[in-house]
């Protein structure tokens, strides 16, 4: 018998490679495993995975930043989100005080201003601190402030949240007076007005003024055991990353990095286990018939009656499962999907002669239905695994979305909900709700071609060439 | 003319993934008005396929390639489909099936099927057809409370008989019975077989009658045409095929003499050695040639046709 | 016959119902005795302070009388009998649509009765249901029918590429998208619920509205479905075409048309309502997300908020008349196949 399922499995792979769509999906798969496989090197931010719902691993970002290439299709480009380092750290003395200037180079070529501006930097000790922006018409913007702790502590200076006042302050000589007189600092677009042209539509209708801004930063150091270090210059442009940002600040590409190798996780295990476990359900029942196949059939028809997904949800709801926890739980209903056709393929295969030899030949219950009946429904098992596999990633991700989901684990579905609890629908925030989305989707038709594909080669009636 | 149909050459090829497969291949035959023709053959030989074509519906991914088929003298190759759909099939010709089993629709009644193929070709209203359908549903020895049943309800024999009612209700010149008694039992074969016998008497009718089982043919049948490998080997009067000096060609021969008869010794039976040609690749020239135990030299070189060796007895064969 | 058949369908369905509520009732059995311990001290304690200002009891009296009534309380729940018992007793109580209070949430009169809550949400769900399912038949079988007829040819493959392409998209998910489309970058459609505030009035204005408002959601959950539903009714079909009675018809002159819009499809009926009606109580519990989506106010939505609010009794209300609904969906669909499929509506040789 080996040697004719070997050759059956053959003749299989080679009836499925003219199927085109199987090996298009056959491709995709691969195509997935790579990029799981190749996850540091795709993700921008290594430590997505973990840090995800840490806020103070993504500080750095915009928030709502649209993808970059979002500027490849408009006319006026926004700005990209950057990060600068020191284009020049000068060192001087001045007494007992140890004087750093560094300085920071931004090209604003773009049409659209950035939404903020942040000069960050780490302190220690004593330690004054003075910033000046130079726009490239010359006007200048300065703040200075004088700090003392003697612990490390974190300077961050947003023009957005901290220096309106003196946005609005450059901008009175220039501006309208009408809207001088109706605008304060609280009112204006602070970021748009820094990048503004000079001019009456300073603080409202603001014409952005393209060239090159230096940002300076003067640090006064008092004592030996101060220190100024790790001083960068935010800039939370409009566009940022492959697929953009989400409302708090996250990377949505690494986001869907990651989360694919979750999907091919959740699909995977659970088709698989709950696919062997029915069609070794199926097969039982139907070889060893009798009041073994009534009691399975019973059994079968009361989780037949469960609808799956509001059990998921209310189970999910009391018990407050793991994303392990839940693919179990997937696997506790998905069995009965095969059972029915097993079952009575097993019935046909059973009247065959050869079975009945076997038995004469004294095989034991075991090897005939190992040897025999098994071999023959793998085919089927796998087609019917392909098409499982969609099911339980949408399962994963409507229970997510729900809000009942894993939220220590990055998965689509956890993406979606978040897009949808902070009505990213509503705000029109589409590259959050598109792109996992279309992930979905993407997988589902990956093992849909591939379910298909074998499918119709084991229905050979339902071929048109 | 005295043949109500006349078959020249016709073909028919199965065109398949793996190729070209000569079903039926320069088939040439009559019937005669009144008379049945049998049709013998192992399976496969072409005789459903024949059928089929007769009536112009061959199976996809069959398809007629040549020849022509005169019914009263009328040639139906070059009529289109709606043509045959209206004026030939069942009008003039019509088939009564093999397996009755599935041969009628299971989800609509007896009375719906029949009427809707009644008033598909006549211009009858209701109370017309109702007595069309009585009429020969009697003729076949079923009552009409038949007629709001389902097929499932039927028994194997009363499926037959409404299936022979419905090929004949039309009144066509000639009925193609496919193997109309394959599935069914003994008892229930004989009445058929009798039942055919006095409706040909009666209505004039004239029969092909399909079968693999030579002695329903040799009850049945005026004439015989045996069938190989999508070709005729033989045709002859039933006297000519089954009478004492015994037939001409070799494979006619054998497949008689396979069958045991009931009232001799049978020690060994005789069987034909090897298997039917594939059809995908057939034997060159005479396709009986690798099973003959007459094969002379050139018959795998040479295509045989049947040709009259006797008023009556046409022969394919190199040794007649 | 046929009448045999269906009672006996029934009852087996109220039989698995029967019995999955008493699974469900075990499995929850835990966290619902703690809402209702939490609900009993929450009574007994509202029910003692109008006892207090209406009586003139001394205090140690009014312990007594809380301690009895609590007592009393849980006797009348079953809460004091073995855990068999008691989830015997769950399970009866919810096969009689006694589900208890909820916790949180109120019906739109402002009830409480879990059951109440639950009830005027059913309509609701099934309005939407309903008629996403007979479109979605509708066009999946049609364009089912034009596939088998020319198996094989473009439009036949292309659509099934199509089917396959959209295999894997969450409803609820195209749901998203098109309210963002449709509802706000283009505002032609509401962005959800059922009705309009204000809400219109007249009978017929009314209806216009509540059209309105199910347009989105009902293309979105149809136009993602009705593929697969192509694809099985063109299975179907062709697997229908190569048999004997197809030739049969065709041979007796039949016309193609009537061949195939009678015989073919009227024989394929059968399995096409069974797999459709199948697949879509199937897709049952992604309508519900849906729901959420375009805050629909029916029975999935409840699930929204019951997981919102962690309203455990409305929860476990709402799962067993999900359940409830769906047995019910399963019997009627054998119930139908009876009707269409002769061997069973007749039955036996006559």
């Amino acid at each position: 018998m080996k040697r004719k399922d070997m050759s059956q499995l053959r003749a299989f792979w080679n009836e499925f490679k003219r199927v085109k769509f199987g090996i298009v999906g056959l491709v995709l798969f691969v195509v997935f495993v790579l990029i799981v496989l190749l996850e540091p090197v795709l993700m921008p931010y290594r430590d997505a995975n973990d840090r995800w719902r840490d806020m103070t691993y993504w500080l750095d970002s915009p928030r709502n930043a649209k993808p970059v290439w979002v500027n490849w299709f408009t006319a006026k480009d926004y700005a990209v989100a950057e990060v600068l380092e020191p284009t020049s750290v000068t060192e001087s003395q001045v007494g007992s005080v140890r004087m750093i200037t560094m300085e920071f180079d931004y090209d604003f070529h773009y049409q659209r201003p950035p939404s903020d501006l942040q000069l960050v930097t780490r302190l220690t000790g004593n330690a004054s601190v003075q910033m000046e922006l130079i726009r490239p018409d010359g006007e200048t913007l300065s703040y200075q402030r004088s700090t003392s702790s003697s612990g490390t502590r974190e300077l961050r200076l947003s023009i957005a949240q901290n220096l309106q006042d003196k946005v609005f302050r450059l901008a009175i000589p220039f501006a309208d007076a009408d809207v001088i007189a109706v605008e304060n600092p609280e009112t204006i677009d602070a970021v748009a007005t820094l990048f503004a042209v000079a001019g009456p539509g300073m603080l409202r209708d603001t014409e952005p003024l393209e060239g090159n801004y230096v940002c300076r930063l003067t640090v006064a150091l008092g004592s030996s055991e101060s220190s100024v270090d790790a001083a960068h210059v935010i800039i939370a442009g409009g566009v940022a990353g492959w697929m953009g940002t989400d409302a708090s600040k996250r990377d949505i590409w690494s986001g869907l990095i990651a989360g694919t190798k979750w999907a091919l996780l959740i699909g995977l295990l659970t088709s698989f286990v709950s696919v062997a476990v029915g069609v070794v359900y199926g097969v039982v029942a139907g070889y060893f018939g009798g009041w073994i196949d009534s009691m399975m059939n019973r059994v079968f028809e009361v989780f037949l009656s469960m609808p799956l997904l509001p059990i998921l949800i209310v189970m999910s709801a009391v018990f407050k499962p793991s994303i392990w926890t839940m693919i179990i739980m997937m696997c506790l209903f998905f069995w009965v999907g095969p059972v029915k056709t097993v079952r009575s393929m097993a019935l046909q295969i059973k009247e065959n002669t050869y079975i009945e030899a076997a038995k004469a030949l004294g095989a034991s219950h075991r090897r005939i239905v190992f040897r025999h009946l098994l071999p023959q429904l793998v085919p089927y098992a796998f087609a019917t695994m392909a098409l499982s596999v969609p099911a339980a990633i949408v399962y994963e991700a409507s229970i997510s979305l729900i809000g009942l989901g894993d939220a220590t684990v990055v998965t689509w579905g956890q993406i979606l909900q978040d897009a949808y609890a902070s009505g990213a629908v509503l705000q029109g925030t589409w590259w959050w709700v598109v792109p996992p989305g279309i992930a979905i989707a993407l997988m589902g038709m990956t093992f849909a071609f591939i379910g298909f594909a074998m499918d119709t080669i084991l229905n050979p009636k339902l071929r048109t060439r | 003319m005295d043949n109500i149909l006349e078959v020249k050459d016709l073909e028919l090829h199965y065109f398949t993934q793996k190729g070209v497969v000569k079903a039926v291949d320069r088939l040439s035959f009559h019937l005669k008005k009144g008379e049945t023709l049998g049709v013998v053959g192992e399976s496969g030989c072409g005789k459903t396929t024949m059928a089929t074509a007769l009536l112009k519906m061959p199976t996809p991914p069959g398809r007629i390639v040549g020849g022509q088929i005169l019914l009263d003298g009328d040639d139906i190759m070059p009529l289109s489909e709606s043509e045959i759909r209206r004026r030939v099939r069942w009008e003039r010709i019509s088939m009564v099936f093999q397996g009755a089993m599935n041969c009628l629709t299971p989800v609509y009644t007896i009375e719906k099927q029949m009427r809707e193929t009644l008033q598909q070709h006549r211009q009858m209203d209701k109370a017309e057809t109702a007595e069309r359908m009585r009429k020969y549903l009697n003729l076949v020895g079923l009552s009409d409370d038949i007629l709001k049943r389902y097929p499932h309800e039927l028994s194997g024999g009363m499926k037959q008989r409404v299936v022979i009612a419905t090929g004949l209700f039309l009144e066509p010149k000639v009925v193609i019975c496919d193997e109309p008694t394959t599935a069914l039992d003994v008892v229930v074969q004989a009445e058929i077989i009798n039942l055919l016998k006095s409706l040909k008497e009666e209505l004039g009718l004239s029969f092909i009658f399909i079968t693999h089982d030579l002695s329903i043919e040799a009850e049945v049948s005026d004439r015989i045409m045996v069938m190989y490998a999508g070709r005729a080997v033989e045709i002859g009067t039933n006297e000519q095929i089954y009478g004492p000096q015994g037939s001409a060609h070799p494979y006619t021969q054998r497949l008689l003499g396979a069958t045991p008869r009931l009232h001799e010794e049978v020690k060994e039976l005789s069987f034909i050695p090897g298997t039917p040609p594939d059809l995908l690749d057939p034997p060159s020239g005479c396709r009986f040639h690798p099973r003959c135990p007459v094969v002379m030299e050139r018959c795998p070189h040479d295509d045989v046709w049947v040709r009259e060796v006797e008023p009556e007895h046409m022969v394919a064969c190199w040794r007649c | 016959m046929y009448w045999r058949y269906a009672v006996r369908r029934i009852l087996y369905a109220v039989v698995m119902y029967a019995i999955v509520i008493f699974i469900f009732s075990a499995l929850f059995n835990a966290v619902a005795e703690t809402t209702q311990m939490a609900q009993i001290t929450e009574q007994v304690n509202a029910e003692s302070r109008g006892v207090q200002q209406a009586s003139q009891m001394r205090p140690e009296e009014i312990q007594q009388w809380r301690a009895d009534r609590r007592t009393q309380l849980i006797q009348q729940y079953h809460l004091d009998e073995p855990i068999v018992s008691r989830i015997f007793w769950r399970t009866l109580n919810t096969l009689t649509f006694n589900l208890g209070q909820s916790t949180q949430i109120r019906s739109s009169a402002g009830e409480n009765d879990v059951w109440l809550v639950i009830k005027e949400r059913i309509p609701r769900t099934l309005i939407l249901f309903m008629t996403a399912v007979v479109i979605d038949v509708l066009i999946g079988v049609w364009l089912g029918l034009r596939k088998a007829r020319k198996a094989g040819g473009l439009m036949d493959r292309t659509t099934s590429i199509v089917t396959m392409v959209l295999y894997g998209l969450p409803s609820w998910w195209l749901g998203m998208l098109m309210i963002m489309i449709f509802a706000f970058t283009f505002p032609i459609f509401p962005s959800g619920s059922m009705h309009s505030t204000p809400a219109p009035t007249g009978a017929l204005a009314n209806f216009v509205d509540l059209l309105y408002h199910m347009a989105l959601p009902v293309i979105a959950l149809v136009l993602l479905r009705f593929w697969g539903r192509a694809y099985i009714t063109r299975n179907i079909v062709l697997g229908t075409l190569q048999e004997d009675f197809i030739m049969s018809a065709r041979a007796r002159g039949i016309t193609e048309r009537k061949v195939l819009y009678g015989h073919t499809l009227r024989s394929s009926a059968p399995p096409i309502v069974t797999m459709s009606l199948l697949a879509l109580l199937a897709s049952f519990g992604g309508a519900l997300i849906f729901e959420g989506i375009f805050s629909w106010p029916g029975m999935g939505n409840l699930y929204w908020v019951a997981v919102q609010q962690n309203d455990v009794p409305v929860l476990m209300g709402n799962l067993a008349l999900t359940t409830g609904l769906y047995i019910a969906g399963l019997a009627l669909l054998d119930l139908i196949y009876g009707l269409l499929d002769p061997r069973v509506k007749v039955g036996g040789k006559a």
